[in-house]
């Protein structure tokens, strides 16, 4: 049986591995990076996944090879009678040591660009999470936020492509998380903090915007979308926002005055 | 010894142990039942801090009525009893069983004032409304600034006494009325039914006129509320809101010695919400921090209490030296809390 | 065999009886660690059945959105026409976790294995403290009381995740569930946090003082190093969830505020003055919780250890590495609970710091791993089930704690964050690690228990299968969570981005399931083994550590002879010695050479 039990553990690596490579082949993999950070992710992704992968192989296949080679049925060696290894201990707690301390520091960069590195702009948009809607403000002719000429808008983040957007991120009651799979984009929306989150796409197209934090029943719901589009196609959405929002205005202006 | 210790054992063996401390166990647990308990009120303390130094204002002393020297003289109190315990445990080292007790005595003593001066503080606090607000209240006991929602706050409130007054108004009227009522229908000879009559309408008018004199009168409640009324009705003002504010409980901008008496203050009976900025955050650490601190009080006096039956020797003041530890601990949390909360 | 080990084995059948007292002093309000360990075996396995269940919920949902669920639908949510609705769902994954972890997890390793082989390892009659120790156990029925009635409370149970996060958790009208239901999660909580403090007390008391005489420190075998360690994390980080955790009581039922920001407006309504701060609970919660999840795995690390050496038949390999890696852990432990704030809008720089220590607590980790893998090295393994437990335990801890160093890279949590990446991390340590070596310590220690041995044929069926499905249900969430697939989320396919991976996600299920159906193997086989499994004597695996020299079921005040060590637990064939084990009470023969002091 030892046999047996040897060959079921190396299943593990082996289907293990083979799902990991079988999955970017079958779009079963991270999805389309369509911004201009993205691809630093991206890349530790892969990094971590080739370095612990090599670990993951490498215990794995150790594990079943002993398991194989010194099954008490079979192995008439004698057993190894040792307590342990000085050198060996020093060996398996600097290497991973070294690695560890390399990765941390390699990455310190990407972090600092999506998080730490704030444009030095005023806000594209200012997007209000809320049970269970994202409430969108955008700054009128005057480019600034919070005057008389704000537009407003829901679910339906429009910006323009290969310009860095500046969000400035509210929430209304609980938390919620604000995430662009394509974008490569998180942060939780945090109520009685405005958080900066910045990011520039450098594709046009229409993607998902996700709540990622807990906020309740309508959490599973709470569905946006994101719209890259060109300059003039920005431009044309936001005339047309302010159109609509002076008609609407109007319209208010007129039943009050009724 | 290890031959004879395997020999069969009839029911139960007394085993030895190797401990690692030269401690008995009770006292061991009671140094690590203290150290968990020291980390409780560091999550409590740190709490604390997180919220003070995150808080954009924070209350000094005088505006959410706390004061110096109350909180110091506690403070020595609980000193003192510290001092006591020990003196106890001497005692009982010694074999004085009376003495110990003497000193257990007072410690219970200085314990209770310690509780009571608390209860005094915590009394001023609730007479004041300092006290935080349950989520989802439409009235606040405490408001962050004086916006349109403290004004709306007084309005209300200043409804609810004006009512009040109306309601009691209109209770001695049918009060008096139905005894006039009463009077009429007995159907009494014509004198006797005067005589009555006249007697209650006496009556009345000697307690409208009590109702009606007095701090807490009527008329005194009227004249104080219904100006505040007008003035709370322009709630998009933010300048008469201001002014309302301070005039119902000014605070002291800085730190000012001298004691501001506020409307709430002059009249008890007003209860109008007021304005702390800052004021419920710090009255919920205020409440937790010496709220936790007062139970585990309790706790430890509850422990002297159900020691003084007992005869103390020096074989049995392990007891006296635990509970003293104990003991010593709240002391020290209080002597955290005490600057924490009312000097800085 | 030696003549004092024979010696002892003669009086077997005398001491199997328990004290004389009434029933009711004997099994219920018993004094014994053994039999309050028995209790919470019990207790806790009921637990994981009711959690499993919640987690079949999930999985159904996640498989076949808003369908009926077949047979058991009709009974769990007969209210909701057996079908799940989205606030029900996100019940289902709060009370699952909380089952699993509070119930489950925590009072299975500590209360069930930590209560009856802490004793009996070191040696010792009983705990230090018994009567604080049964109050330990009946502190946890409040606790199950309160979790069970908050099912049926208006608004249902708790629904704002397991780490409860406020405003959703702290205001009563964000969620349905955070009317009563959260209330009573937060006082069944504060219970649970009772017990543990008092059976962690416990434990340190009598593994510090109460060790049989030559059980240094360093002759503890693992289990017990691993249990005391837990009882450190235990006393020095719940004490401060205990004060978060009556904080968020106050916030709900006296309007503190600590966790609500001002003048907040929620669903309408308003949610008092407030003037708090939503990340402090984060901080709070985490600063135990992240200790905690090396709670939920040190006991099982020690387990794990003992059952390699045992069936390995050879001393563990490097044993100080192995305590000071534990150690190290729980040092560690303490500052790296940031970890699961990258995302919550805490100061990045600080994230960077907490980044740096969490690559770092991968290196005692990485440390045991090798250890392990030394310990099988060389030797003659017996292929039994506790040790194909202890086996799968070390080869699936390494995909859960490879998986850690993703989301430990701050940028790459930027992506995986609150996907399924991290549900397949938590669950490769929580599942295929812990409960793993749960199953392994019950196989392992049932002789002991109760003097009979477990079927082996079912054993392994049970082994088998589980091992099989446990990868079909958990592997897959890796790919998910690349995908970017989020957590918490009833119904994901409404999301063009994830809309393809419905596939998976049934399969996943279907296994599941299947693995849900497997544990019946486990409860059929202790029901039977019970009564009618072979006698086992005092050393059914021919194991050093001392409890296996007291007598199968040890009977009142464990030992019929007084226990002295002469060395460590781990001393299988050792050189020139006439059996392969060596039980630490044997004296040394005289001109023998003793193992050289670890
Ligand atoms: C038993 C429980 C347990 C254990 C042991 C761990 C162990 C680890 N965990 Fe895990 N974790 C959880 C339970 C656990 N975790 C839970 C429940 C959550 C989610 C909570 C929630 O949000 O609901 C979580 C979430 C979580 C997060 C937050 C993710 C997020 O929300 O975005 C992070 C981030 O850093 C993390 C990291 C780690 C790391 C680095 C380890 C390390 O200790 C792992 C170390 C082990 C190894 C690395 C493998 C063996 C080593 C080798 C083979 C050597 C060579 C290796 C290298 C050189 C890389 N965990
Ligand atoms: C120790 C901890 C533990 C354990 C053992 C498990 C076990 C399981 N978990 Fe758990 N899980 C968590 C801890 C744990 N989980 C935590 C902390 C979360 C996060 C929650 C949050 O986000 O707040 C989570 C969340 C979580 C999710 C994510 C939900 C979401 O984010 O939307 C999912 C989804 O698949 C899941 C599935 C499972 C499954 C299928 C099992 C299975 O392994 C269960 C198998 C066991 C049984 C089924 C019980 C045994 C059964 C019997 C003896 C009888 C069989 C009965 C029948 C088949 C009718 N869990
Ligand atoms: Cu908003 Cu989830
Ligand atoms: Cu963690």
């Amino acid at each position: 049986m030892g046999k047996f039990w040897s060959f079921l553990f190396l299943l593990v690596p082996v289907l293990g591995v083979g799902l990991f490579v079988w999955a970017p082949f079958n779009h079963h993999w991270l999805p389309r990076d369509v911004s201009a950070h993205g691809y630093q992710i991206d890349h530790l992704f892969n990094f971590i996944l080739g370095l612990t992968g090599v670990v993951f192989i490498v215990t794995e296949m150790l594990l079943f090879w002993f398991l194989w080679r010194y099954d008490g049925k079979t192995n008439k060696s004698p057993v190894k009678f040792t307590h342990g290894s000085h050198n060996l201990e020093i060996v398996w707690t600097i290497l991973p040591a070294a690695t560890l301390l390399f990765i941390a520091i390699y990455q310190m960069n990407a972090w600092a660009d999506v998080k730490m590195h704030k444009p030095d702009m005023l806000p594209t948009v200012e997007v209000t999470a809320r049970q269970f809607e994202w409430r969108l403000r955008y700054p009128g002719k005057d480019g600034k936020l919070g005057t008389e000429d704000d537009l407003f808008h829901v679910n339906e983040l429009h910006v323009p492509v290969d310009e860095m957007t500046l969000v400035k991120l509210d929430s209304a009651d609980v938390l919620h998380d604000f995430f662009l799979p394509h974008m490569r984009i998180k942060q939780d929306a945090v109520p009685g903090t405005s958080i900066p989150v910045w990011f520039k796409p450098v594709q046009s197209g229409e993607y998902d915007l996700v709540c990622a934090e807990l906020c309740g029943w309508g959490h599973y719901k709470m569905k946006g979308r994101l719209f890259v589009e060109s300059r003039s196609d920005y431009e044309r959405f936001l005339a047309e926002l302010e159109k609509k929002q002076t008609a609407t205005n109007v319209e208010k202006k007129a039943e009050a005055e009724e | 010894m290890s031959h004879e210790a395997h020999a069969p054992a009839a029911g139960h063996l007394k085993l030895q142990y190797q401990p690692a401390l030269p401690l008995r166990n009770g006292k061991l647990f009671l140094w690590l039942f203290l150290s968990t308990e020291i980390m409780f009120f560091a999550g409590l303390i740190g709490m604390y801090i997180v919220l003070r130094f995150g808080a954009t204002v924070w209350p000094v002393p005088h505006a959410v009525h706390l004061s110096e020297p109350t909180g110091a003289f506690n403070t020595f109190v609980l000193i003192c009893s510290s001092v006591t315990i020990v003196l106890a445990l001497e005692a009982a080292k010694k074999n004085k069983s009376d003495a110990a007790k003497f000193w257990l005595i007072l410690t219970l003593a200085l314990g209770s004032v310690f509780l009571g001066v608390k209860a005094l503080e915590y009394r001023a606090k609730f007479a004041h409304k300092i006290v935080p607000t349950m989520p989802g209240s439409p009235i606040f006991n405490i408001y962050e600034k004086a916006d349109r929602y403290y004004g709306s706050a007084v309005k209300y409130r200043a409804e609810e006494i004006l009512d009040g007054v109306a309601a009691e108004e209109k209770a001695l009227a049918a009060k008096y009325d139905a005894m006039a009522a009463e009077v009429a229908d007995k159907k009494l000879p014509q004198a006797e039914a005067d005589e009555r009559l006249k007697a209650i309408a006496d009556e009345r008018a000697k307690e409208t006129a009590s109702r009606e004199e007095g701090e807490d009168g009527w008329k005194k409640k009227k004249e104080v509320v219904n100006p505040l009324l007008s003035e709370a009705k322009t709630v998009n003002q933010p300048d008469i809101l201001y002014g309302l504010a301070a005039r119902i409980m000014p605070m002291a901008g800085a730190r000012d010695k001298r004691h501001f008496l506020g409307l709430n203050d002059t009249y008890h009976w007003l209860k109008m919400p007021i304005v702390v900025p800052g004021g419920n955050m710090w009255a919920a650490t205020y409440f937790t921090l010496t709220g936790f601190h007062a139970i585990h009080v309790i706790v430890g006096l509850i422990a002297f209490g159900l020691m003084m039956p007992m005869k103390f020797t020096a074989a049995n003041c392990g007891i006296i030296e635990n509970v003293g530890l104990y003991w010593h601990f709240v002391d020290l949390v209080w002597i955290f809390l005490f600057p924490i909360l009312y000097l800085f | 065999m030696s003549t004092t080990v024979a010696g002892s084995h003669a009086h077997d059948e005398a001491h199997g009886a328990h004290a004389h007292g009434s029933f009711l002093s004997t099994y219920v309000f018993s004094l014994d660690h053994k039999v309050i360990g028995i209790q919470f075996l019990f207790s806790t396995m009921l637990w994981l059945f009711v959690g499993g269940l919640l987690a079949l919920g999930i999985r159904w949902q996640l498989a076949w959105p808003w369908t009926e669920m077949p047979v058991i639908g009709k009974i769990l949510f007969a209210k909701e026409g057996g079908q799940i609705s989205p606030e029900f769902y996100t019940m289902l994954v709060t009370m699952h976790a909380s089952v699993m972890i509070f119930f489950v997890i925590i009072p299975i390793l500590a209360g069930a294995f930590g209560n009856y082989l802490i004793p009996l390892m070191v040696g010792a009659d009983d705990m230090a403290f018994p009567t604080l120790n049964m109050l330990s156990y009946w502190f946890m029925w409040p606790a199950f009381a309160l979790m069970i009635c908050s099912f049926f409370v208006e608004g249902g149970a708790s629904a704002a995740g397991w780490t409860s996060y406020p405003t959703l958790s702290a205001i009563p009208q964000a969620a349905p569930g955070s009317h009563t239901g959260q209330t009573l999660w937060l006082w069944g909580l504060i219970f649970v946090g009772i017990s543990s403090m008092m059976g962690s007390v416990n434990y340190m008391t009598t593994i510090i003082q109460m060790r049989a005489p030559g059980l240094t420190m360093f002759r503890l075998p693992m289990t017990i190093w691993g249990m005391f360690i837990t009882a450190v994390l235990q006393a020095f980080a719940l004490p401060v969830l205990t004060a978060a955790l009556f904080m968020q009581v106050l916030d709900r039922m006296v309007g503190t505020g600590f966790f609500i920001p001002e003048g907040l407006i929620v669903n309408g309504q308003s949610a008092g003055p407030g003037g708090g701060q939503p990340l402090l609970w984060q901080h709070l919660f985490w600063f135990y919780s992240h200790p905690a999840v090396y709670i939920m795995i040190l006991p099982a690390m020690g387990m794990v250890s003992d059952i390699l050496t045992t069936f390995a038949r050879k001393p563990l390999f490097g044993y100080k590495p192995m305590v000071y890696s534990i150690s190290g852990i729980a040092g560690l432990g303490f500052i790296v609970w940031g970890h699961h704030m990258f995302m919550s809008g805490m100061n990045p720089a600080l994230g960077t710091t907490f980044m740096v220590s969490t690559m770092m607590i991968a290196l005692p980790s990485a440390v045991k791993t090798f250890n392990w893998l030394g310990t099988i090295w060389g030797g003659k393994i017996e292929f039994t089930t506790p040790m194909l437990f202890a086996l799968s335990f070390v080869c699936m801890f390494i995909i859960g704690g490879l998986s850690g160093i993703f989301m430990a890279a701050t940028p790459v949590d930027i992506f995986i964050h609150d996907t399924y990446f991290i549900v397949a991390h938590f669950h490769y340590v929580l599942f295929a690690g812990t409960a793993m070596g749960v199953f392994g310590g019950i196989y392992f220690w049932f002789p002991k228990m109760f003097g009979r041995m477990m079927n082996e044929p079912v054993g392994k069926l049970h082994f088998f299968l589980t091992f099989i499905f446990l990868n079909g249900t958990f592997y897959p969430m890796h790919i998910l969570g690349a995908g970017g697939f989020p957590r918490r989320l009833a119904d994901p396919y409404h999301y063009e981005t994830f809309k393809h991976l419905l596939a998976m996600n049934q399969f996943m299920t279907i296994c599941a399931i299947c693995m849900g159906f497997s544990q019946f193997l486990l409860v059929g086989n202790m029901a039977y083994s019970l009564f009618f499994g072979p006698k086992a004597g005092r050393n059914p695996w021919k194991a050093n550590s001392l409890e296996w020299m007291a007598p199968s079921p040890p009977g009142h005040g464990n030992f019929d002879f007084q226990p002295v060590a002469y060395r460590g637990p781990y001393e299988y064939n050792f050189p020139g010695h006439d059996t392969d084990y060596y039980p630490q009470i044997e004296p040394p023969r005289p001109g023998e050479k003793q193992p050289e002091h670890h």
